[in-house]
Parts: C-alpha cells; structure tokens; sequence
C-alpha cells in the first residue's frame, strides 16, 4: 500500500471520531479555561495525556476544590482501563519496531482503541494506519481543546447531548462484534459488572473491572461449553 | 490553576497513563503466549466495547431527577441500536445518537 493511501484510509477510519471530538474536545477546553489552562496548556495535555475522561475531572474536581494528590489518584485510576488496550492490541503488533510500537501505545485511547480494532478484526490494517488513527484523533482532540480554551464562555454547548456521540460509536462497535454465544455472554457480564461496581461506589475503575469481570466469565464459560 | 499546579498535576498524571498504555503491549508484544492468554485477549474487545457503553448509559442517580431525564439516554441508545444494525456505520451511528438525544430532550420535557 502506498503513503498516501496509507494515510487516506487511517483518515477516513479516525474521521467519526475527530468529528465527535469537535462535539466534546471544545466542551472540555471550556472546562479547562475555567481553572485558568491556557490554550497551550490544554493543547499539550491532549497531545500527550489524552484522556477524554481525565481532562474532563481534572477542572470538574479542581472546581469542586479536592486536594492535587486527590485528583492525580482519580484521574489515574479511572485511566487503568487503558492497560486492556494495550494487551488487547500486543498479537497485531509481534513483528512491528518497538518505537512504532511504543508510539502506537502511547497514543491509544477509548475511541482509537475502537475503531482500530474494529479495522483489525476486519482484516487488512497495519501498525502504520492503525498508529495514523491514533495520531489524527489526538490532533483534532488536542486542536479542538485549545480552541474551546481559546472560547471560553461564548459558546454554550449542552455536554451530555454532545458526548452521546461517543457513547454512540460505542454501540456501534459492540453491535459489530461477532454475535456468537461466548460474546454475547462477555458483553452482557461486562456491562453488568460495571452496573453493579457503579452501584457499591467503585465508579473510578467501573470500566476496568466490569471488562475483566466479562473476560473472566468468558473463560469460565469457554471451559464449560468445551 | 498556576503554571507550577498545572505541571503537578499534569506529570503526575501523564507517567501512570503511559504505564497503564505502554508497559503490557511492550512486555506482551512478540513472546509466544499461551493458549489461554490469547483467548483472554480475544474477549477484550467486546468486554471494553460493553463496558464503556454500560457506564455512559448507566448511572447510579440516573432517575433521581426523574423518569424523563434518566430514560431518555436509553431511548436514544435504542435508536442508534437500530441505525447500528442497518448501517455498521461509525459517523451514522455518532449523528443520528446526538439527534436522538436532543430530540427526546426537547420532546418529552
């Protein structure tokens, strides 16, 4: 495959997400400006932090006046989930550089874990495209917080409605998974156990462990259709 | 928030980040795993698609404000479901949620 149909098709692939990190990404720079970020400030997080939910929390418990060290707990617990990724994607990459590799993983987040796995499981994707959909995602994410920095409060935008847009592609690429009994059972486990970890208070890592609460279940019912 | 806050705050969450990202993929990465593991690593796709659908959808105190407010995510999750079916359509799927939403919203309060 040649660049430029390397870096057209990783863009058509991360296009769904950069356009709903317009609908958060601003929303977010909001918030940052707020506890006095400025644009450079936010810009640079997202190109490295990016983390949809922590740079969200960082100004929501700043504003709610928790203590730095309380905040940095926080932030970092509900980022664990992160580790999946990284494990889930590790057999794609066996034969790529450890710096594409390492570049690729430090990249990775919710979205762009989504839609390349999604590319991954439908056969042709390379480390290349996949790491191009990161890098397009964090772009437009980083870009789209220092703009709403650079706003401030002139713009109203209803955050739930807009982050529905990412709860959507989620949808969309559970409902993309192969439907055999095994998933079905994962997928159900899953969103149980985070249903159930958010009702006894452990809304930090819900995500975390709902998902190896349904990885676990899986393998015991692997084992016992087997 | 000042420059020195900002940089707390921001190193201090950015070097569990890049462990949490990097470190399984850069240990796991080429070595011959076993079976079980990979089958493991297999079910993470639905497990994290599930659970990161379950916690936008699911909130503890999601009817506290009432039943309109707190079904009409669900609601519109039920429309996407449908849009999601007939279009595997990522960019469908992100339009036709942030409609719904906003629509539901403005009809049913």
């Amino acid at each position: 495959m040649s660049k430029s149909e390397t870096i057209k098709t990783a863009f058509k692939a991360a296009f769904p997400v950069m356009m709903g990190y317009i609908a958060i990404g601003l929303p977010c720079g909001i918030m940052e400006s707020q506890i006095g970020m400025n644009w450079l400030m936010a810009f640079v997080m997202s190109m490295t932090f990016y983390s949809g939910a922590g740079q969200f929390m960082i100004p929501n418990m700043w504003l709610a006046g928790n203590p730095i060290a309380s905040i940095i707990a926080s932030v970092s617990f509900v980022n664990t989930r992160q580790m999946l990724y990284s494990a889930a994607f590790s057999p794609y990459f066996e034969k790529v550089g450890k710096r594409l590799a390492f570049l690729f993983s430090a990249t990775v987040t919710d979205e762009s874990f989504g839609v390349n796995m999604m590319q991954y499981q439908s056969g042709q994707w390379s480390a290349w495209q996949a790491t191009l959909v990161n890098l397009f995602s964090m772009t437009s994410w980083g870009v789209c917080n220092a703009l709403g920095v650079l706003i401030g409060d002139a713009l109203a935008i209803p955050t739930a409605i807009a982050a529905f847009s990412m709860t959507s592609i989620f949808i969309c690429l559970v409902l993309d998974q192969k439907m055999t009994g095994l998933n079905v059972f994962v997928i159900v486990v899953s969103a149980l156990g985070v249903c159930f970890f958010k009702l006894i208070g452990l809304a930090g890592p819900a995500i975390l462990l709902g998902a190896l609460l349904g990885v676990a279940a899986g393998m015991v019912f692997r084992k016992v259709v087997a | 928030m000042t420059l020195n806050q900002f940089l707390i705050v921001y190193v201090c969450c950015l070097i569990p980040m890049l462990i949490c990202r990097c470190a399984p993929m850069m240990l796991m990465k080429g070595r011959d795993l076993p079976e079980n593991v990979t089958a493991a690593l297999n079910l993470i796709p639905p497990a994290a698609f599930a659970a990161l659908v379950a916690n936008d959808l699911f909130k503890p105190d999601m009817f506290e404000g009432g039943i309109t407010q707190g079904i009409v995510p669900l609601l519109a999750a039920l429309v996407v479901v449908v849009v999601a079916r007939k279009t595997h359509s990522l960019i469908a799927c992100a339009i036709t949620g942030v409609v719904a939403y906003a629509l539901l919203l403005f009809l049913l309060q």
